[in-house]
């Protein structure tokens, strides 16, 4: 009986203990979020660049009210751990000026989220990691944040204003090391992305990274190294890769290529060559013809 | 890259050849390209435009090769807007459907949205109208099949004299066919919608969760049988996850379909857009657009009480915590419960606990022996919110 209240007592303070550790973690978890917004607010402090004046308090968006700024677009947002939006808007001379930066969290799900909305077309500069301009607009990613600059009648303040937060975000201003293994020659500048969900459509192949080359004469060609756990998943995810294209279209092993090499193609996708090496897959979507070369040398860059 | 038509009646013949290498597996494919019959299509109210009943909602999905299989199964209708993406969702259904050459085939909208308060409808109606001339830029188009004013969620938005005007300028300039609205809060905003009498189409949130919403179901029948024409979204929202974090059981394909076909059998539904984002979810989703019928295991997955009361769709409609002594926020507790266990996001779960102000929070929710609330859609409450204690405790990390 003594044991059984002693055993009853045991268990009434753990569960005490884990109730407080629970309601510190939460306070300290909410003093966390404070701090994103803190330092979100930060950004866009005194003293702003000459003749910007303050239209209005900032605007915080969190995770489940973002849709209500942006609507379907959080959801794209979300899959790269959207933390904090902070939103504001500026007057300068006859123009006003919004200012939205975001926290992803992470400089890869930063790089990510920018690289959905950049397109190679676009007029960059160099602010951050990269920048670029278009029809009155200039974002730009840096670190964790995403920064995003509308003007109406403002254009001149995008510059000044951009810069000013570069200075104050600091942090890293490289683009994810990834990037830098993978082919640089005949690379279609600014294409590459981070994609966290479905990459070109196949689920299985997530997290990804994406990148268009002129490799091929008539039509770009896409490198696409998705990055597993470790081998064992990367050999997966190859599986389900060949399983998708011998049933859509027609998929032959190709031992030329290296390590589960594969040639595969249907008549939405066009061709593709994939292989593992490690723990990545590596894939070339409408390949050159000397692309058993190139991905041999993207497999040993990766060694 | 050439593929002509016999290369792909070849494809399956190739695949036999190769099965001795590696390996056959069953393919839903092959059990679609072996369907016949016609695709169910309608009539999308008084536009004349004729589409399956089963399209494309773009915004998911940045991939050229989805939007053209899409096609090549037979969508008709690609729906995208200007902020999906920062336009890049425009710029690639412009691309493809050019790429194709099949303009002239094809039905396509896109949204505008009205943001920043502009100071006067004059000023709003300016910036409505660039916005839409930068989408038609962006999708290489002189006009769209249809223009929504996109995410109309407030009935002061859906008075606003500037988009109202700009929608109807750029109907009477040929920029759009038709003009629309897109809500997700449907019973609030369509009486004004249609008090407007300016509309040609209706974008609405349309699933099984709202199957008990008679008068929400009823509105829409009867703007439907005015002419308007209804285009549903957000027809599998939920359906997706397991409905228990403990529950290891997944979820059926069929629970997909079964979503679908309920939306879809509302005949006053022209078309759904469902958002999938892989071939395997195109091919899934459009499996339904020749036979709206319920499969014997889709009946039961929707008659199945006990994932209906498992997954529990919370409305947000607020009324529990008008009935809970301590006032706490339930709908945001719902919705934090339903980030952890069906989005499986511990990080959006966590921040909606941490944005519940006011002490009506989790922690608050402890004053009671046991929570008596009760939800008219079966939510259980006070199950739920233990849950989420346990997540909370062991899953919410930073």
């Amino acid at each position: 009986m003594r044991e059984f209240f002693r055993r009853k007592v045991r268990l009434a303070w753990i569960v005490l203990a884990m109730f407080v550790l629970a309601s510190v973690e939460m306070s300290m978890e909410a003093q966390s979020a404070d701090a994103i917004q803190k330092r979100l607010q930060s950004f866009a402090s005194d003293p702003l660049p000459t003749g910007v004046t303050r239209e209005e308090a900032a605007s915080f968006y969190k995770p489940d009210t973002l849709y209500e700024y942006i609507d379907g677009g959080a959801d794209v947002y979300l899959l790269y751990d959207f933390q904090r939006l902070l939103h504001q808007n500026f007057k300068t001379g006859q123009g006003e000026l919004t200012v939205d930066i975001y926290d992803l969290g992470k400089p890869e799900n930063a790089f990510g989220i920018y690289s959905a909305e950049r397109s190679p077309r676009y007029k960059f500069v160099t602010v951050g990691v990269e920048g670029y301009r278009s029809e009155g607009t200039l974002n730009f990613v840096q670190d964790r944040y995403y920064v995003k600059l509308a003007a109406s009648g403002a254009g001149a303040a995008l510059d000044p204003f951009a810069r000013m937060l570069s200075r104050r975000i600091g942090g890293t201003a490289r683009a994810p090391a990834l990037l830098a293994k993978l082919p640089v020659e005949r690379r279609v500048a600014h294409s590459e992305q981070y994609v966290r969900k479905d990459p070109l459509g196949h689920a299985f192949l997530a997290p990804a990274y994406l990148i268009g080359y002129t490799w091929a004469a008539k039509q770009e060609s896409k490198l696409v190294l998705s990055v597993a756990s470790d081998s064992a998943g990367a050999k997966a995810r190859l599986g389900q890769f060949a399983k998708h294209f011998q049933q859509s279209g027609e998929c032959v092993a190709a031992a030329e290529l290296g390590e589960n090499g594969i040639r595969a193609k249907n008549s939405y996708e066009g061709r593709v060559i994939a292989r593992t090496q490690g723990r990545y897959l590596i894939a070339i979507f409408n390949p050159p013809e000397n692309g058993a070369e190139v991905l041999k040398r993207t497999a040993q860059g990766l060694q | 890259m050439e593929w002509n038509r016999r290369d792909f009646m070849v494809g399956p013949m190739v695949i036999a050849g190769t099965a001795s290498v590696l390996g056959r597996t069953d393919s839903l494919l092959t059990k679609l390209l072996g369907d016949s019959g016609p695709l169910i299509q309608r009539t999308l109210g008084k536009t004349g435009l004729t589409m399956p009943v089963v399209s494309m909602g773009v915004m998911n999905a940045d991939i050229p090769g989805i939007l053209r299989r899409s096609y090549e199964l037979g969508i008709r209708h690609f729906d995208t807007a200007a902020g999906y993406q920062g336009g890049r969702n425009e710029e690639m259904v412009g691309s493809v459907i050019k790429e194709l050459g099949v303009r002239q085939e094809v039905i396509i909208a896109t949204k505008q949205h009205m943001r920043n308060r502009p100071p006067n409808a004059a000023e709003a109606k300016r910036q409505f109208m660039d916005g839409v001339e930068a989408s038609l830029r962006r999708l290489q188009m002189d006009h769209v099949e249809i223009l929504y004013y996109h995410a109309v969620d407030s009935v002061e938005d859906a008075r606003a004299d500037g988009p109202l005007e700009a929608l109807q300028t750029l109907k009477k300039q040929g920029k759009t066919r038709f003009i629309g609205l897109s809500t997700h809060k449907t019973s609030e905003i369509l009486p004004e919608a249609i008090r407007q009498n300016i509309f040609d189409v209706f974008l609405v949130t349309l699933n099984y969760s709202m199957a008990h919403d008679t008068e929400m179901l009823n509105l829409l029948e009867r703007a439907a049988k005015g002419g308007i024409g209804i285009v549903a979204m957000k027809t599998q929202a939920g359906g997706t996850a397991k409905p228990d974090a403990k529950n290891r059981k997944q979820l059926p394909p069929i629970s997909q379909t079964a979503l679908l076909k309920w939306a879809l059998n509302h005949e006053f539904v022209t078309t759904a857009i469902p958002g999938f984002s892989t071939y395997q979810h195109l091919e899934q989703d459009f499996s339904v657009v020749r036979n709206l019928a319920y499969s014997a295991e889709e009946k039961a997955f929707l008659e199945d009480k006990n994932f209906f009361a498992q997954a529990e769709f919370c409305q947000q409609c607020g009324k529990c915590s008008q009935d809970c002594p301590l006032h706490v926020d339930v709908p945001s507790l719902m919705r934090s419960h339903m980030y952890a266990v069906q989005y499986r996001n511990a990080g959006l779960a966590r921040d909606t606990i941490a944005g519940i102000t006011g002490g009506r929070g989790l922690a608050e929710c402890d004053g009671c022996e046991s929570c008596k609330l009760s939800c008219r859609n079966s939510v259980q409450i006070g199950r739920k919110i233990a849950q989420l204690r346990t997540l909370a405790r062991d899953h919410f990390v930073c």
